[in-house]
């Protein structure tokens, strides 16, 4: 009986939801048509996508990122133990040899994503992520004492304030150059021929700024949450 | 096309219903993630255009998908997953501090 309210309160939501979302959405959409006509020229950055995060919007961005340093101070905060014995599964030398061949393939990876960010799909987010899976496999499959020796907690944590550092230092470039925080090509920043690996100005170096920030931020939120008394 | 923004209402409707219902943590945070997943499908669809292709302007283009919705579902996605990992900390938290983490015996727990 008591499951009968939650039912009514989700089909008078559902019902609403498809009232409003079956007729055809038919606004207008001029700010998408101006980032695709003139996004190119404005960044010098072909992917819109990234010249959206990184350019237009480069402050949300930071917002972005300064939400997953929050996260990961208030989970080192709130699950202080220095012990973990959860990852406590033993596995064949054929893994650990798989893994550690694996890795080297994974950095590769992670900084191609990051420094193409401007070009291809990918970006300082994705890159992150497939960083701080390195972390993860090594914490998985070979203990946290060796993921803490491979990629010590002090270098993961500086690394995430470096990242946050540039990034915010690089806004405030556009503020001494005379423009808005974050500016890029009404800064003094060179835009370059858009399509080489070099253009953009700062949206490459915010894309790099971000993956390092992102891959050490979740790396350390995994090897917190991994640890217990 | 219509019929994509019914999965979407129906996913979501699911997610809320496990909110709702469950009293499991671990199955309230799925039920989290799956509405979470229901939004970011919203934001994919809403930025679809018929016969649109990737928005990477590298050559001529006809019709190009909507970036913003993109843009911001690399948004969702990144909150989504901070908050998830903050729920599954206060879960942590919790079954070490009760030895359970179902909230019926929670609530007897503290009653007592």
């Amino acid at each position: 009986m008591k499951k009968i309210y939650p039912l009514i309160l989700i089909f008078t939501f559902a019902s609403l939801a498809i009232f409003l979302l079956l007729p055809e959405i038919s606004g207008s959409r001029t700010l998408s048509e101006y980032y695709i006509n003139s996004g190119v020229k404005d960044t010098g950055v072909i992917n819109l996508v990234t010249a959206i995060l990184f350019d237009y919007r480069g402050f949300d961005t930071l917002g972005e990122a300064t939400v997953i340093f929050g996260v990961a101070s208030a989970i080192t905060f709130l699950i202080p133990k220095r012990k973990a014995s959860m990852t406590s599964a033993r596995f064949s030398p054929i893994v650990n040899q798989i893994i550690k061949l694996v890795i080297p393939f994974l950095v590769i990876l992670g900084f191609y994503l990051i420094f193409y960010g401007h070009l291809s799909p990918g970006g300082g987010f994705t890159g992150g992520v497939v960083l701080a899976t390195i972390s993860i496999l090594f914490t998985i499959t070979f203990g946290i004492a060796y993921s803490q020796k491979m990629w010590s907690y002090k270098a993961k944590s500086l690394m995430e304030s470096f990242g946050g550092m540039t990034f915010i230092s690089i806004g405030l470039i556009g503020v001494v150059a005379g423009s808005n925080f974050l500016a890029n090509g009404q800064a003094m920043f060179a835009l370059g021929k858009s399509g080489d690996l070099l253009s953009g100005g700062t949206v490459p170096l915010l894309n790099l700024a971000t993956g390092i920030k992102v891959g050490a931020g979740l790396a350390i939120i995994f090897n917190s949450m991994i640890k217990e008394d | 096309m219509r019929f994509a923004y019914l999965i979407v209402v129906i996913l979501f409707c699911q997610g809320l219903y496990i909110i709702l219902t469950k009293s499991n943590l671990i199955k309230m945070i799925m039920g989290f993630s799956i509405a979470e997943s229901a939004l970011i499908m919203l934001l994919v669809l809403i930025g679809y255009r018929e016969g649109g292709t990737v928005p990477i302007i590298y050559r001529d283009f006809s019709t190009v998908v909507d970036p913003i919705p993109q843009a911001l579902a690399l948004t969702a996605i990144v909150i989504g997953a901070s908050i998830t990992a903050v729920m599954l900390a206060f879960t942590i938290k919790i079954h070490k501090k009760y030895g359970t983490i179902d909230l019926n015996e929670i609530k007897e727990l503290r009653n007592q």
